[in-house]
């Protein structure tokens, strides 16, 4: 393991959203190793069940773009940042199938790869959470 | 299952965790008992649904116990991936959890255990621990 666990880090929980046990469950099980929080979604619907209960602390949730469940992984990153732009929501996903999906919905490309580089994907939770700590510290304009 | 991404958890470690797999479709139950399971010193591993339970089985995850809703989503319910288990896994005890299912027909069929839904915690970890326990 090459990450220590922070504790400055340890703000909120992180929903992975992904309809493959074997990379959900492997991501999952790396960041938890890492001191993170972990909350799991088999599908979008699951993680809108997950969203609204609040007592979760979700801050950060990762989602791959070919998620299963009513809403696509673009679509509910779309409700995410209507309905909760406190959070920080990111796609993951092969490059190819992004880039038709993003082209359709007007929308950014992924964020992160998948398959999932662990150390990648803690490496930027941390830089998401650095970022948004520093912007919460920053002097009002 | 690449459980080389995570240091330390060689599947045949002699310091390998205990693994229960929790199979439950309601998100909130299955991050509270997964949750509870680990904060004991278990590793869990979450599904979904029977299905998703099925991908992990054929991937030859090592699991020691398993946890299971009956009625879920999905081609396999929890009697089926009961029976499934059993064949597979015929040493891997199997807590089969509903608020439907007659606690006799889950004996009948061969769970080692039935806990009825709504459970508390403490009486799931306790049905696991006391398994567990007495085959380490």
């Amino acid at each position: 393991m090459t990450d220590v666990y922070d504790p400055a880090h340890d703000v909120g929980a992180i929903l992975i959203v992904d309809g493959d046990i074997l990379s959900r469950h492997a991501i999952a099980d790396y960041l938890r190793h890492c001191g993170y929080v972990v909350v799991e979604a088999a599908s979008t619907d699951e993680a809108l069940a997950a969203l609204v209960e609040v007592s979760l602390s979700i801050d950060v949730i990762l989602c791959e773009i070919e998620a299963i469940g009513s809403r696509s992984g673009f679509e509910l990153a779309q409700w995410v940042r209507d309905n909760h732009p406190d959070l920080e929501v990111r796609i993951a996903g092969s490059l190819p199938a992004a880039a038709d999906t993003a082209a359709e919905l007007c929308e950014n490309g992924p964020h992160l790869a998948r398959p999932y580089e662990p150390q990648a994907v803690v490496d930027y939770i941390k830089r998401l959470r650095a970022g948004r700590a520093r912007e919460n510290s920053a002097p009002p304009k | 299952m690449k459980s080389n991404l995570v240091p330390g958890q060689a599947e045949n470690s002699p310091e390998r965790r205990q693994c229960i797999l929790v199979v439950e479709d309601e998100v909130l139950i299955r991050f509270m008992i997964s949750d509870a399971l680990r904060e004991a010193g278990y590793d869990v591993i979450e599904a979904f649904n029977g299905d998703e339970a099925v991908d992990l089985l054929n991937v030859a995850t090592p699991v020691d116990l398993i946890l299971s809703d009956v009625r879920m989503p999905g081609a396999i319910d929890g009697l089926e991936l009961l029976k499934i288990a059993k064949q597979r896994l015929p040493t891997v005890p199997v807590i089969l959890t509903s608020g439907h299912l007659d606690p006799r027909v889950a004996t009948t069929e061969g769970a080692t255990h039935f806990l009825p839904k709504p459970y508390v915690i403490d009486k799931a970890l306790g049905l696991v621990r006391m398994e567990l326990k007495s085959r380490k």
